[in-house]
């Protein structure tokens, strides 16, 4: 089923690019453009340009409400606003913790999605449909409760410390540590890596591995050299999507976080309404931005690699 | 043929496997049902002594009190409003879109889809606080326009590529043969196209409604203190109400997504959501 | 006992699938550097047959021996069989080159031994040229190539072909399996190709065993298949014929209760009467490009029969014989005639 989707959609699609170029189909494709242009595009550059040092049309207003504004110095602009968050003592600690928890949970992640997703292709059976169930559960449940749950089942009172407490163990209070982000964002990110793994594996058809077995090759080489390369593309696009997700989370870190040093998705709420620094605000988004566009190129790299690969550049 | 004989024979079988396979499935469990089993359970309780392993007793108590304070009706009222208007709306403006990505070569076809992508890897708050600056001018903040425009961006991203790849998996021999038969353009469009990428399509709109409907950070900056939606009461309940309360509310914000998964299950383990994400 | 001098020996052999039986007790000898086919229609077991021999099966009871060997127990991975499947399954991430010499690399061979092997057998095969190619980039008879070449270079006590022509296109397919064969016998190989097309079958194998349901019909020599089909299934599946309930006797159907089998090939048709011919009226005459089909009505029986020179018209009146029959009771071959 998988495969002969796989292989038409391909098809599909190959067809269009050596389509000539259609005017309907520019205007139908429009709408969604101009919502991302209006809603994405121009607050971002709106906000870059308010975050060096541009305080007048747009910006008019919050320059007023906001404190600490950088204005512009030069032709073309300040980094003074950048600086002002560097050197703020919040700010590394809060980037190191969020590299370090966004570096963990997308290894974590990527392990068990790539476990569980080998056993389903390889196994299958009741097993294997039981846990992919499971796995996917966390993709219905929004990250609010998500997280408030993972925080009461791990705080003082909650069941792993009730149940330990059974057998007379006494079990840390994990709630308002980093292991609590990287276990709420494993959480939360588990189903999207999963699928993406799980039908990258399965599309790799049967007789691609039988014949690598035939030849000889024993389980964890049919992984390595057939089945990864094979499934290169998704497990790469579950990857980045994986990390930037974690990367900007704010809800998770909140509930189960430490509140010093915190994420900078949670950092960047407290600077624009707690602290009303809303120019220091966006200067963090961007630098997040600026380490998830790091990680968007491995993705496009993937995808003109897969594209060479089967011939198609 | 080739059904029958789906299993591979490699040879991983033995007890030892077995029984890691066992403690890491009770593993899973524990932890993905753990956490939510937990907190359904308090939403049942009057009190909970540490280190009991069951409540000290049983109610229904906090149910009624979720539903007579009329800020929290407010809010189910509200999450009910904005996410099938989101849904509806985002599906006009994308889905054209979706079937010009899979049947036309048009200027900036792929710069179009690496876009829909670039703006997904925003962080979110940060592109929240940016539309906020915005709409302080706009004079969104605070409105319900303002809340649909932005639970409408996290829905876009679902809205076309997933169709895109499900309208570009019908083969066109198909619609062809329709045409042959004499059936007009829109006559094949409602009758094959649509139809046969009716899953990927479902899928899509199940997806952008949870999407719409969970969405808190995004809601809560541009919303509050106006307009709570479920989500964003949460953030308010977990401060200032028990922890009983908040597990009430937790199980009504669930509702809906549980009986969605019944819906769309087949399809979205059937590959259609994975399949849209390849930039093609 | 096995007997070394077997290349393959499959003994009581039976498979359970889905709670059917798929294979029921299936015994089969091939000979060292022989070239079997297994045929017969979809879903009668001759793939899981192959699939049991290459090891991705096993059965639930019987023996699979390979070069006199006890492989029943083995994975795929451990045996001495290479499979060359039905859609190649090349891998699209790799080289042609980097195809063949993967099972070498995994036997741990060195650098320089590997590229002298995998130079050497697409030499065999022909397609040194396209050595840094990837699949996606030649074509299907290629492909079809660098999957026997991937197969032959693990240097296997048995090769297995699964439906090695049916993706190819009819011209393309005489001309591989003729290489095929011209291959096989070259390096003496001991070959077992599953296939549903009996020219396929007919013109590469020394031997021949025709499936049915799980069960070898008859496993024979091509000409012998043709000749005495031991079954009426294989005389069906084999070649075409005139299938008329009754007996024979005299050069023509009689009342009876057996199953009379007429090759067209075995019927001829002329103006005069010659010893053993009965009158006949032409009702319809086929071209079939290097033969005529010719629909004859004679007073015991309709005949078709295969005519290359002097085809009569429709209409014509004359004399049919029927120069060989075979009579078969409950699906048996009792005589011919």
């Amino acid at each position: 089923m998988t495969t002969t989707n796989t292989v038409a959609t391909k098809e599909g699609f190959a067809e269009v690019k050596a389509a000539k170029l259609s005017t309907l189909g520019f205007f139908m494709a429009l709408p969604p453009v101009l919502v991302v242009i209006l809603f994405v595009g121009l607050p971002i550059f709106v906000a870059f340009i308010f975050s060096i040092g541009y305080t007048g049309g747009p910006n008019r207003v919050i320059s007023i409400i906001g404190q600490d504004i950088y204005k512009k110095d030069s032709w073309w602009g300040t980094a003074d606003a950048y600086l002002a968050v560097v050197k703020d003592p919040r700010f590394l600690p809060d980037f190191a913790l969020t590299m370090v928890v966004t570096f963990v949970s997308t290894l974590v992640v990527l392990t068990m999605a790539m476990g569980m997703g080998l056993y389903q292709r390889i196994k299958g059976g009741k097993v294997a449909s039981v846990l992919s169930m499971l796995s996917l559960v966390p993709l219905f449940v929004p990250v609010v409760i998500a997280a408030y749950a993972i925080a009461q089942f791990y705080n003082g009172v909650g069941f792993m410390r009730t149940f330990m407490a059974q057998f007379g163990i006494e079990f840390p209070v994990i709630t308002a540590t980093r292991n609590a982000i990287i276990i709420g964002t494993i959480w939360t990110s588990l189903p999207f890596a999963i699928l993406m793994i799980t039908s990258g594996l399965q599309s790799v058809p049967n007789a691609l591995i039988e014949t690598a077995q035939d030849a000889g090759a024993s389980f964890m080489r049919i992984v390595r050299t057939i089945l990864i390369p094979l499934a290169f593309v998704p497990i790469v696009i579950a990857g980045t999507f994986t990390a930037i997700g974690i990367m900007g989370s704010f809800t998770v870190p909140l509930f189960l976080g430490p509140n010093q040093p915190t994420m900078l998705g949670v950092e960047i709420s407290n600077f624009f309404t707690a602290y009303n620094r809303p120019q220091q605000s966006i200067v963090m988004a961007f630098i997040i931005f600026a380490a998830a566009s790091g990680i968007a190129v491995l993705y496009i790299w993937a995808n003109i690699r897969s594209a060479k690969q089967s011939g198609r550049i | 043929m080739a059904k029958r004989e789906n299993n591979l024979n490699l040879q991983t079988g033995s007890l030892v496997t077995r029984f890691f396979i066992g403690v890491f499935v009770a593993f899973m469990a524990v932890f993905i049902l753990g956490p939510l089993i937990w907190l359904a359970l308090q939403a049942f309780s009057t009190t909970w002594t540490f280190p009991n392993l069951k409540p000290d007793g049983w109610t229904l108590v906090w149910w009624k009190r979720v539903f007579e304070t009329p800020s929290m009706v407010e809010a189910i009222r509200n999450s009910f409003i904005t996410a099938p208007i989101v849904v509806l709306v985002s599906a006009v403006i994308c889905l054209p879109a979706a079937y010009a990505a899979a049947r036309y070569n048009y200027l900036g076809r792929r710069v179009f889809l690496i876009g829909m992508f670039a703006a997904n890897s925003f962080p979110k708050l940060g592109l929240f606080a940016s539309i906020a600056t915005l709409f302080y001018t706009l004079n969104l903040m605070g409105t319900m326009v303002g809340v649909i425009i932005i639970q409408l961006l996290g829905t876009i991203i679902y809205m076309t590529w997933i169709p895109a790849a499900a309208f570009a998996a019908v083969p066109k021999n198909l619609e062809e043969a329709a045409r042959d038969a004499g059936a007009s353009k829109f006559r094949v469009f409602r009758g094959i196209t649509l139809r046969l990428a009716a899953p990927g399509i479902l899928v899509a709109m199940v997806m952008s409604f949870i999407s719409a409907f969970d969405e808190a950070q995004g809601t809560y900056l541009v919303g509050s203190p106006e307009i709570f939606t479920m989500p964003t009461e949460m953030y308010s309940l977990v401060l200032t109400y028990p922890v009983q309360i908040a597990a009430v509310f937790s199980i009504l914000l669930a509702v809906p997504s549980v009986i969605l998964i019944g819906l769309a299950r087949k399809h979205i383990i059937g590959g259609q959501l994975a399949e849209g994400f390849q930039i093609k | 006992m096995s007997n070394a001098t077997h290349g393959l020996e499959l003994i009581g052999l039976t498979k359970i699938l889905g709670g059917r039986v798929i294979i029921d007790n299936l015994n089969l000898t091939v000979e060292k550097g022989e070239m079997v086919s297994l045929l017969g229609p979809s879903g009668c077991g001759k793939t899981t047959t192959l699939r049991m021999i290459a090891g991705f099966l096993i059965p639930e009871k019987g023996t699979v021996n390979v070069a006199g060997k006890d492989v029943t127990n083995l994975g795929p991975e451990k045996r001495p069989s290479a499979m060359v499947f039905q859609n190649y399954a090349l891998w699209p991430h790799m080289t042609v080159f980097k195809n063949v010499a993967y099972p070498l690399k995994i036997r741990k061979m060195g650098k320089a031994e590997i590229e002298k092997r995998v130079h050497e057998v697409l030499e065999v095969v022909n397609l040194m040229h396209h050595k840094d190619s990837r699949p996606g980039q030649i074509s299907g008879g290629e492909q079809q190539r660098v999957a026997l070449a991937r197969a032959l270079v693990q240097e296997p006590d048995i090769l297995l072909l699964d439906e090695p022509l049916s993706n190819l296109d009819a011209k393309l397919r005489v001309k591989v399996r003729e290489d095929i064969r011209d291959l096989q016998r070259r390096l003496g190989i001991t070959t077992v190709i599953v296939t549903h097309d009996q020219d396929e079958a007919l013109s590469i194998s020394d031997r021949i065993a025709v499936m049915n349901e799980g069960r070898i019909e008859q496993f024979s020599t091509p000409q012998d298949l043709y000749d005495q089909p031991a079954t009426e299934y294989v005389a069906n599946f084999i070649g075409s014929l005139n299938r008329i309930e009754g007996g024979y006797a005299d050069g023509q159907v009689i009342p009876g209760n057996e199953v009379v089998g007429i090759r067209p090939e075995d019927v001829s048709f002329s103006k005069s009467q010659v010893a053993g011919s009965y009158p006949a009226t032409v009702e319809l005459v086929v071209p079939r490009g290097h033969f005529h089909e010719v629909y004859l009505k004679r007073a015991d029986a309709s005949l078709r029969a295969f005519v290359s020179i002097d085809v009569p018209k429709a209409g014509d009146i004359g004399f049919a014989k029927v120069s060989k029959a075979l009579v078969y009771k409950d699906g048996k071959l009792v005589r011919t005639a």
